[in-house]
């Protein structure tokens, strides 16, 4: 049986927009959802845990929001950003965390590969990319991570609530000051964007993980409950709340 | 087999009476989910202050791992009186002795009643179904 899921795209949005819809769609979605997205302006986002005042590169950033998911900060640039929401019953996210990740990144990968890059779970071998010292999330890295050419390039945490989970993940088309010393797009077969580079995920995400995507757009309830929700992400008290 | 002297609930929290309140934790099924036998993925646990009232299903904390963040979900209504202090600093607790030293929180009820919670047979087939 075809594993039927939603796929909305959207190109540009707020940082705001962005945190809304996925805590939208983590909390009221009925369908399983993949969401493919770039940000306008670019954001700097704090994972769940994170104490702001040790994450210095907030002041250099152009917006900065908190997400709902853990790990380390990101600087949403030169990226195509994806979020899964869907119940954790999912045979892809039924069980451990960590075998959640491998079959996610597992279609990332092929993806990559597609374009000359040489992309692999981590594995045991540090990468050339972590760096302790640092606030940033593609400057740890796990066994499970993607790397490529010795350096982290796809980011992705994780929130499970009542039932449900919230994946978030961020695959690097190209570095900025603010996130340096990462695997990107530079040495690809191909030149792609984040949005010429979707088509080929997706493919792989049909294929890997026997998805049916069916093109979709956020509901009117949807859009509704993500601006109410999106409009705390960038306020002080939301951002500092640790 | 999982004790049978408490309840659990489907979201992997489970729940002792003890006199007049309930002391609160997670099961081993919850934290082999986070941390995948790697009790040092467990990276922050985030609990309420004594004196916060807690609704039925609400969070009621977080916890998160290396890579993941999952909410604590309290199985009955309540005052919460008591935060076990040892956690924020030994995460590795809730992994070495779940179902004793590795308790969470204890909750105030009216009339503590788990009826609406599994037992621990039941609680089995859940998480058998889960895998």
């Amino acid at each position: 049986m075809q594993d039927i899921w939603r796929l909305i795209t959207t190109w540009g949005t707020s940082p705001e927009f962005n945190m809304g819809l996925d805590e939208a769609l983590l909390l009221e979605g009925d369908q399983p959802t993949l969401r493919l997205y770039t940000w306008s302006p670019d954001a700097l986002s704090l994972g769940w845990f994170q104490k702001a005042t040790q994450v210095s590169e907030i002041e250099s950033a152009s917006a900065t929001v908190r997400r709902l998911t853990g790990g380390g900060a990101i600087h949403h640039e030169g990226e195509l950003t994806f979020s899964i929401s869907c119940p954790q019953a999912h045979p892809l996210y039924r069980g451990p965390v960590g075998p959640s990740y491998a079959r996610i990144h597992g279609a990332i990968i092929l993806a990559l590969r597609q374009i000359g890059l040489p992309a692999r779970l981590r594995g045991e071998e540090p990468l050339t990319s972590d760096n302790p010292a640092s606030s940033m999330c593609f400057h740890h890295s796990t066994p499970l991570d993607v790397a490529w050419n010795g350096r982290k390039g796809v980011g992705s945490a994780q929130r499970r609530k009542a039932g449900r989970v919230l994946h978030h993940g961020s695959i690097k088309v190209s570095s900025t000051p603010l996130e340096g010393s990462i695997a990107t797009f530079e040495n690809a077969s191909e030149e792609h964007t984040a949005q010429s580079f979707a088509p080929l995920l997706l493919e792989h995400m049909r294929q890997h993980l026997g998805l049916q995507l069916v093109p979709s757009v956020p509901s009117r309830e949807e859009r509704e409950l993500a601006e109410d929700l999106g409009a705390r992400y960038s306020t002080d008290e939301w951002i500092r709340q640790r | 087999m999982r004790p049978d002297d408490r309840r659990y609930a489907t979201t992997h929290e489970w729940a002792k009476i003890d006199g007049d309140s309930v002391i609160i934790g997670i099961t081993d099924f919850a934290i082999d989910e986070l941390c995948n036998g790697n009790e040092g993925d467990l990276v922050y646990c985030d609990l309420p202050e004594v004196g916060r009232m807690v609704e039925i299903g609400e969070t009621f904390g977080e916890i998160e791992s290396v890579k993941a963040v999952s909410d604590l979900q309290a199985p009955i209504t309540g005052e919460v009186v008591e935060v076990n202090p040892v956690i924020e600093d030994h995460l590795q607790v809730l992994a070495e002795d779940t179902w004793g030293k590795g308790w969470m929180v204890r909750i105030r009820s009216k009339a503590p009643n788990l009826d609406h919670m599994l037992d621990a047979a039941a609680y089995e087939e859940h998480v058998a179904a889960a895998h």
